[in-house]
């Protein structure tokens, strides 16, 4: 037994590889990224293969064929890499697996990270499929374990699913060391019952499979796991899922003038809400008066909570979302607990008690910018003067904007970009304006990774149908956003030992596309040139800007050059800093000054000069 | 059972989230439970960063309302971000070092005067010590780490001292980094006697 302090993520790495697991994808996403960043930190991974997929729909598929062969498997991935996974994960759901085959999907409830506040506990009782919710650090590991006995034992993917609070957070661990994956024969299984879909029969004997298996697990999962305690008969009974369960104990310490014995309260913390307790379930409704769901985002355990007491002819008042007692939004606090016990338990609570001070209104604003030295400041300030040059206004140019770092464009002081939507949107979402008839050219922007990822489809669908459309691809050569992960498109001296660089130069020719034009983001000149010059002209142009992301090479010492002022040209008009946002740029004592430690030197800021005053010198 | 809160907020790319790293390796050497929530989406691009260490059995991750014992900032304006955790006994510790986001730069957006901030945190019931970025010494010519410097001025203010001693926590820092140990103890022990000045 080792005990250390690792964090959720980590926690289920850790647990997959106690289990033995053989492969492990995943697409970056936070929160949920740190499980294949730790494993692939590890020395001592022989015999499990990990990888960084193009996408999280082809990791999951990389991992189901790992189950059919009869090895354990894991894929990992953000909430929103389930809304593309699902298509073939609903499939796979319907067949089943011979090795345990684990997905590690995180939902962000209060929004850490951007996109969808969703609850993908949704996924799970559409595909039949049961959930396990770790509401610790150390659940993170007896889950992921737990996961792959119960996928093997009833012969089907299972969920984990964690949240940002519980996969950020480092606490504690006792762990015990790997466990070599199983070095037992590859099963090939050639079974069209099992494996295709072909035909009704097939289908809906499957459909009956899939219910069987949740059913199977809920029986598996029957009072095991999860911690039930009764308490006195016709009091309170309260039924939590995943992390909000933890806040009870802070929220009776908060309450502890109030007169509340915890022993009189009946309380059940599930660790799945699909499949739920319901045996539990229904014994807390037999006990109690009424009861208080605690649980994130949407109201499903609540629900079922609802539907059991319905079907067992009690009706008892149940605090929950549906009733209105708590918010579906944002993630729970000790104070969230209070509220429901407050109402609950009618206690009268003065007004101040949930009052604290805001001192917000006199904190300065601050947006989110790009950093010093970043490429993309470069096709941001390229899209506002080529649309300038082109003799259009700036809100009369459409410029779709796609995920991950190059959506930064949105916000000041460029407000290049106008949408941001899901992996690969926006060159189909740019179409979309073409053919509604907008007679203003329309700019697609997209990175090297989404682009990949999923935007090939939407780039390949305005070929086809000879869309007027600019595509510019930002290619910063990483997966930035997410902590720099490899994609297809990085430089192959950065690649795995034997995998293989796919060059977005070679590619995009390859595709038909007549317009195809190489430039380098820090060459604004040059930029803004081939870009007006695209937006007059017909059919699909794509731009591909390429140039290294400056994280990367500052964290390899390279310096482009190295940025003088001349404070007897400088006028201080502050054009510099109101036009590039330049984090290497401030103002000292009334004058501009250039943090040489944060500048790189490529040389953006020297366009923004109508003084000469901003040089560059080459190193 | 003792419990021990602490908010931590600042800009990102400031080493905000290592005090908190040092701090829970410290406690976690003493076998206290901890769980340590840095929120890091922007930390690499000038972002607010916050993190909530909390020491004790039973906790979740996030730190209540009016829920934090010591609060620790990096930066004058985003101190500010923290005053809805502050209860009548926190200690603040600010090092004030003050990053204008560029709206403050072209005069667009106000940026708070040091007043304004201590009156404010205090006036919410914090007591507040508030370290000059003018007052950081230097080591061997560069300036000290200044996360390691205010880690020392918040050891200084007794805020930990239920938990783990200065000492405790200079050996945190020591094996964290083995090679830097000497310079960012200097930088530490600079924190402690900065912050004992302004409490004597």
């Amino acid at each position: 037994m080792v005990k250390k302090i690792v964090s959720g993520n980590d926690a289920v790495g850790l647990g997959a590889l106690r289990a033995g697991v053989k492969v492990v994808s995943g697409y970056p996403g936070t929160p949920s990224s740190e499980v294949i960043i730790g494993l692939l930190k590890r020395k001592d991974l022989s015999g499990t293969y990990v990888e960084w997929s193009v996408n999280e729909k082809v990791a999951l598929e990389v991992a189901a064929g790992a189950a059919w062969a009869g090895k354990r498997s894991l894929v990992t991935m953000k909430m929103s890499g389930l809304n593309v996974a699902f298509d073939a994960l609903a499939s796979i759901a319907y067949s089943g697996c011979r090795g345990g085959m684990v997905i590690y999907v995180c939902d962000d409830p209060g929004v850490s990270a951007g996109m969808p506040e969703q609850d993908v506990r949704g996924f799970a009782q559409m595909a039949d499929m049961p959930m396990l919710e770790p509401a610790t650090v150390q659940e993170s590991y007896d889950m992921t374990i737990l996961a792959f006995e119960l996928s093997e034992k009833i012969g089907g993917p299972v969920f984990v699913r964690s949240v940002t609070n519980v996969s950020q957070t480092h606490s504690q661990l006792e762990y015990e060391e790997r466990t070599l994956p199983s070095d037992a024969d590859i099963i090939l299984e050639k079974d069209i019952n099992k494996y295709t879909k072909a035909g009704a029969a097939i289908c809906m004997e499957q459909h009956r499979a899939v219910i069987a298996r949740l059913a199977e697990a809920e029986a598996y999962l029957d009072g095991q796991y999860a911690s039930f305690k009764l308490g006195k008969k016709g009091g309170l009974g309260i039924i939590t899922a995943g992390v909000a369960g933890v806040y009870l104990d802070e929220a009776l310490a908060l309450l502890s003038d109030y007169g509340i014995d915890r022993d009189e309260l009946t309380i059940l913390n599930t660790v799945a809400t699909i499949p739920a307790p319901v045996k539990q379930i229904k014994e807390v409704v037999a006990n109690c008066s009424q009861i208080l769901v605690l649980e994130e985002l949407e109201p499903y355990l609540e629900r079922t909570v609802l539907q059991t007491a319905y079907q067992m002819g009690k009706i008892l008042p149940i605090f929950g979302k549906l009733d209105g007692t708590y918010s579906r939004i944002n993630c729970y606090d000790a104070f969230t607990v209070v509220r429901g016990l407050e109402k609950a338990l009618n206690l009268r609570l003065p007004e101040d008690f949930y009052q604290a001070a805001n001192c917000t209104d006199l904190a300065a604003p601050r947006p989110i910018t790009t950093c010093a030295g970043c490429p993309h400041r470069g096709t941001y300030l390229a899209i506002n003067q080529a649309i300038r040059k082109a003799g259009y206004k700036k809100d009369e140019v459409m410029v779709t904007g796609d995920i991950g770092c190059t959506i930064l464009g949105m916000n000041p002081p460029f407000y290049s970009i106008w949408t941001e939507v899901s992996m690969g949107t926006s060159i189909p979402l740019a179409q979309g304006f073409v053919k509604a008839g907008l007679k203003t050219p329309v700019i697609a922007t997209i990175g090297d990774s989404t682009f990949f990822h999923g935007g090939m489809p939407g780039l390949i669908n305005a070929i086809q149908h000879n869309i007027p459309v600019t595509v510019i691809i930002m290619d910063n050569g990483w997966t930035a956003m997410t902590g720099m992960q490899v994609n297809p498109n990085t430089a192959q001296e950065f690649q795995g030992e034997d995998w293989k660089q796919l060059d977005l130069a070679k590619i995009i020719p390859a595709l038909g596309i007549e317009q195809f034009y190489q430039v380098d983001p820090y060459q604004l000149t040059e930029m803004t040139d081939i870009l007006t010059d695209c937006m007059k002209k017909p059919g699909v142009k794509v731009i591909l800007a390429r140039r290294e992301c400056a994280i990367q090479t500052n964290r390899r010492k390279i310096k482009y050059g190295t940025m003088k002022l001349d404070q007897n040209k400088c006028t201080n008009c502050k054009a510099c800093i109101s036009v590039t946002g330049c984090p290497a740029l401030s103002i000292v004592d009334g004058n501009i000054e250039i943090d040489q430690n944060l500048c790189n030197g490529c040389g953006l800021c020297t366009y923004s000069c109508k003084f000469s005053a901003l040089t560059r010198e080459d190193c | 059972m003792k419990k021990l809160d602490i908010f931590i907020v600042g800009v990102g790319g400031q080493g905000v989230l290592t005090i908190g790293d040092i701090i829970a390796m410290a406690m976690g050497e003493k076998n206290y439970i901890t769980s340590f929530y840095p929120t890091k989406g922007m930390a690499q691009r000038g972002g607010f960063v916050k993190a909530q260490l909390r020491i004790g059995e039973g906790l979740g991750p996030n730190i209540p309302l009016k829920g934090a014992d010591v609060i620790i900032s990096m930066e004058r304006s985003e101190s500010l971000k923290a005053a809805p955790y502050i209860h009548d006994k926190t200690k603040f510790i600010i090092y004030g070092h003050t990053w204008f986001p560029t709206g403050v730069m072209l005069g667009k957006d106000n940026y708070p005067a040091k007043e304004a901030v201590v009156d404010a945190l205090a006036g919410a019931g914090a007591q507040v010590v508030y370290l000059d970025e003018e007052d950081l010494p230097l080591y061997e010519g560069a300036p000290m780490a200044e996360n390691i410097y205010l880690l020392g001025g918040v050891v200084a203010t007794g805020a930990l001292e239920e938990f783990v001693s200065i000492a405790d926590i200079a050996e945190a820092i020591a094996n964290k980094w083995p090679k830097g140990a000497e310079r960012n103890l200097a930088s530490f022990y600079a924190g402690v006697e900065a912050a004992k000045k302004l409490l004597a």
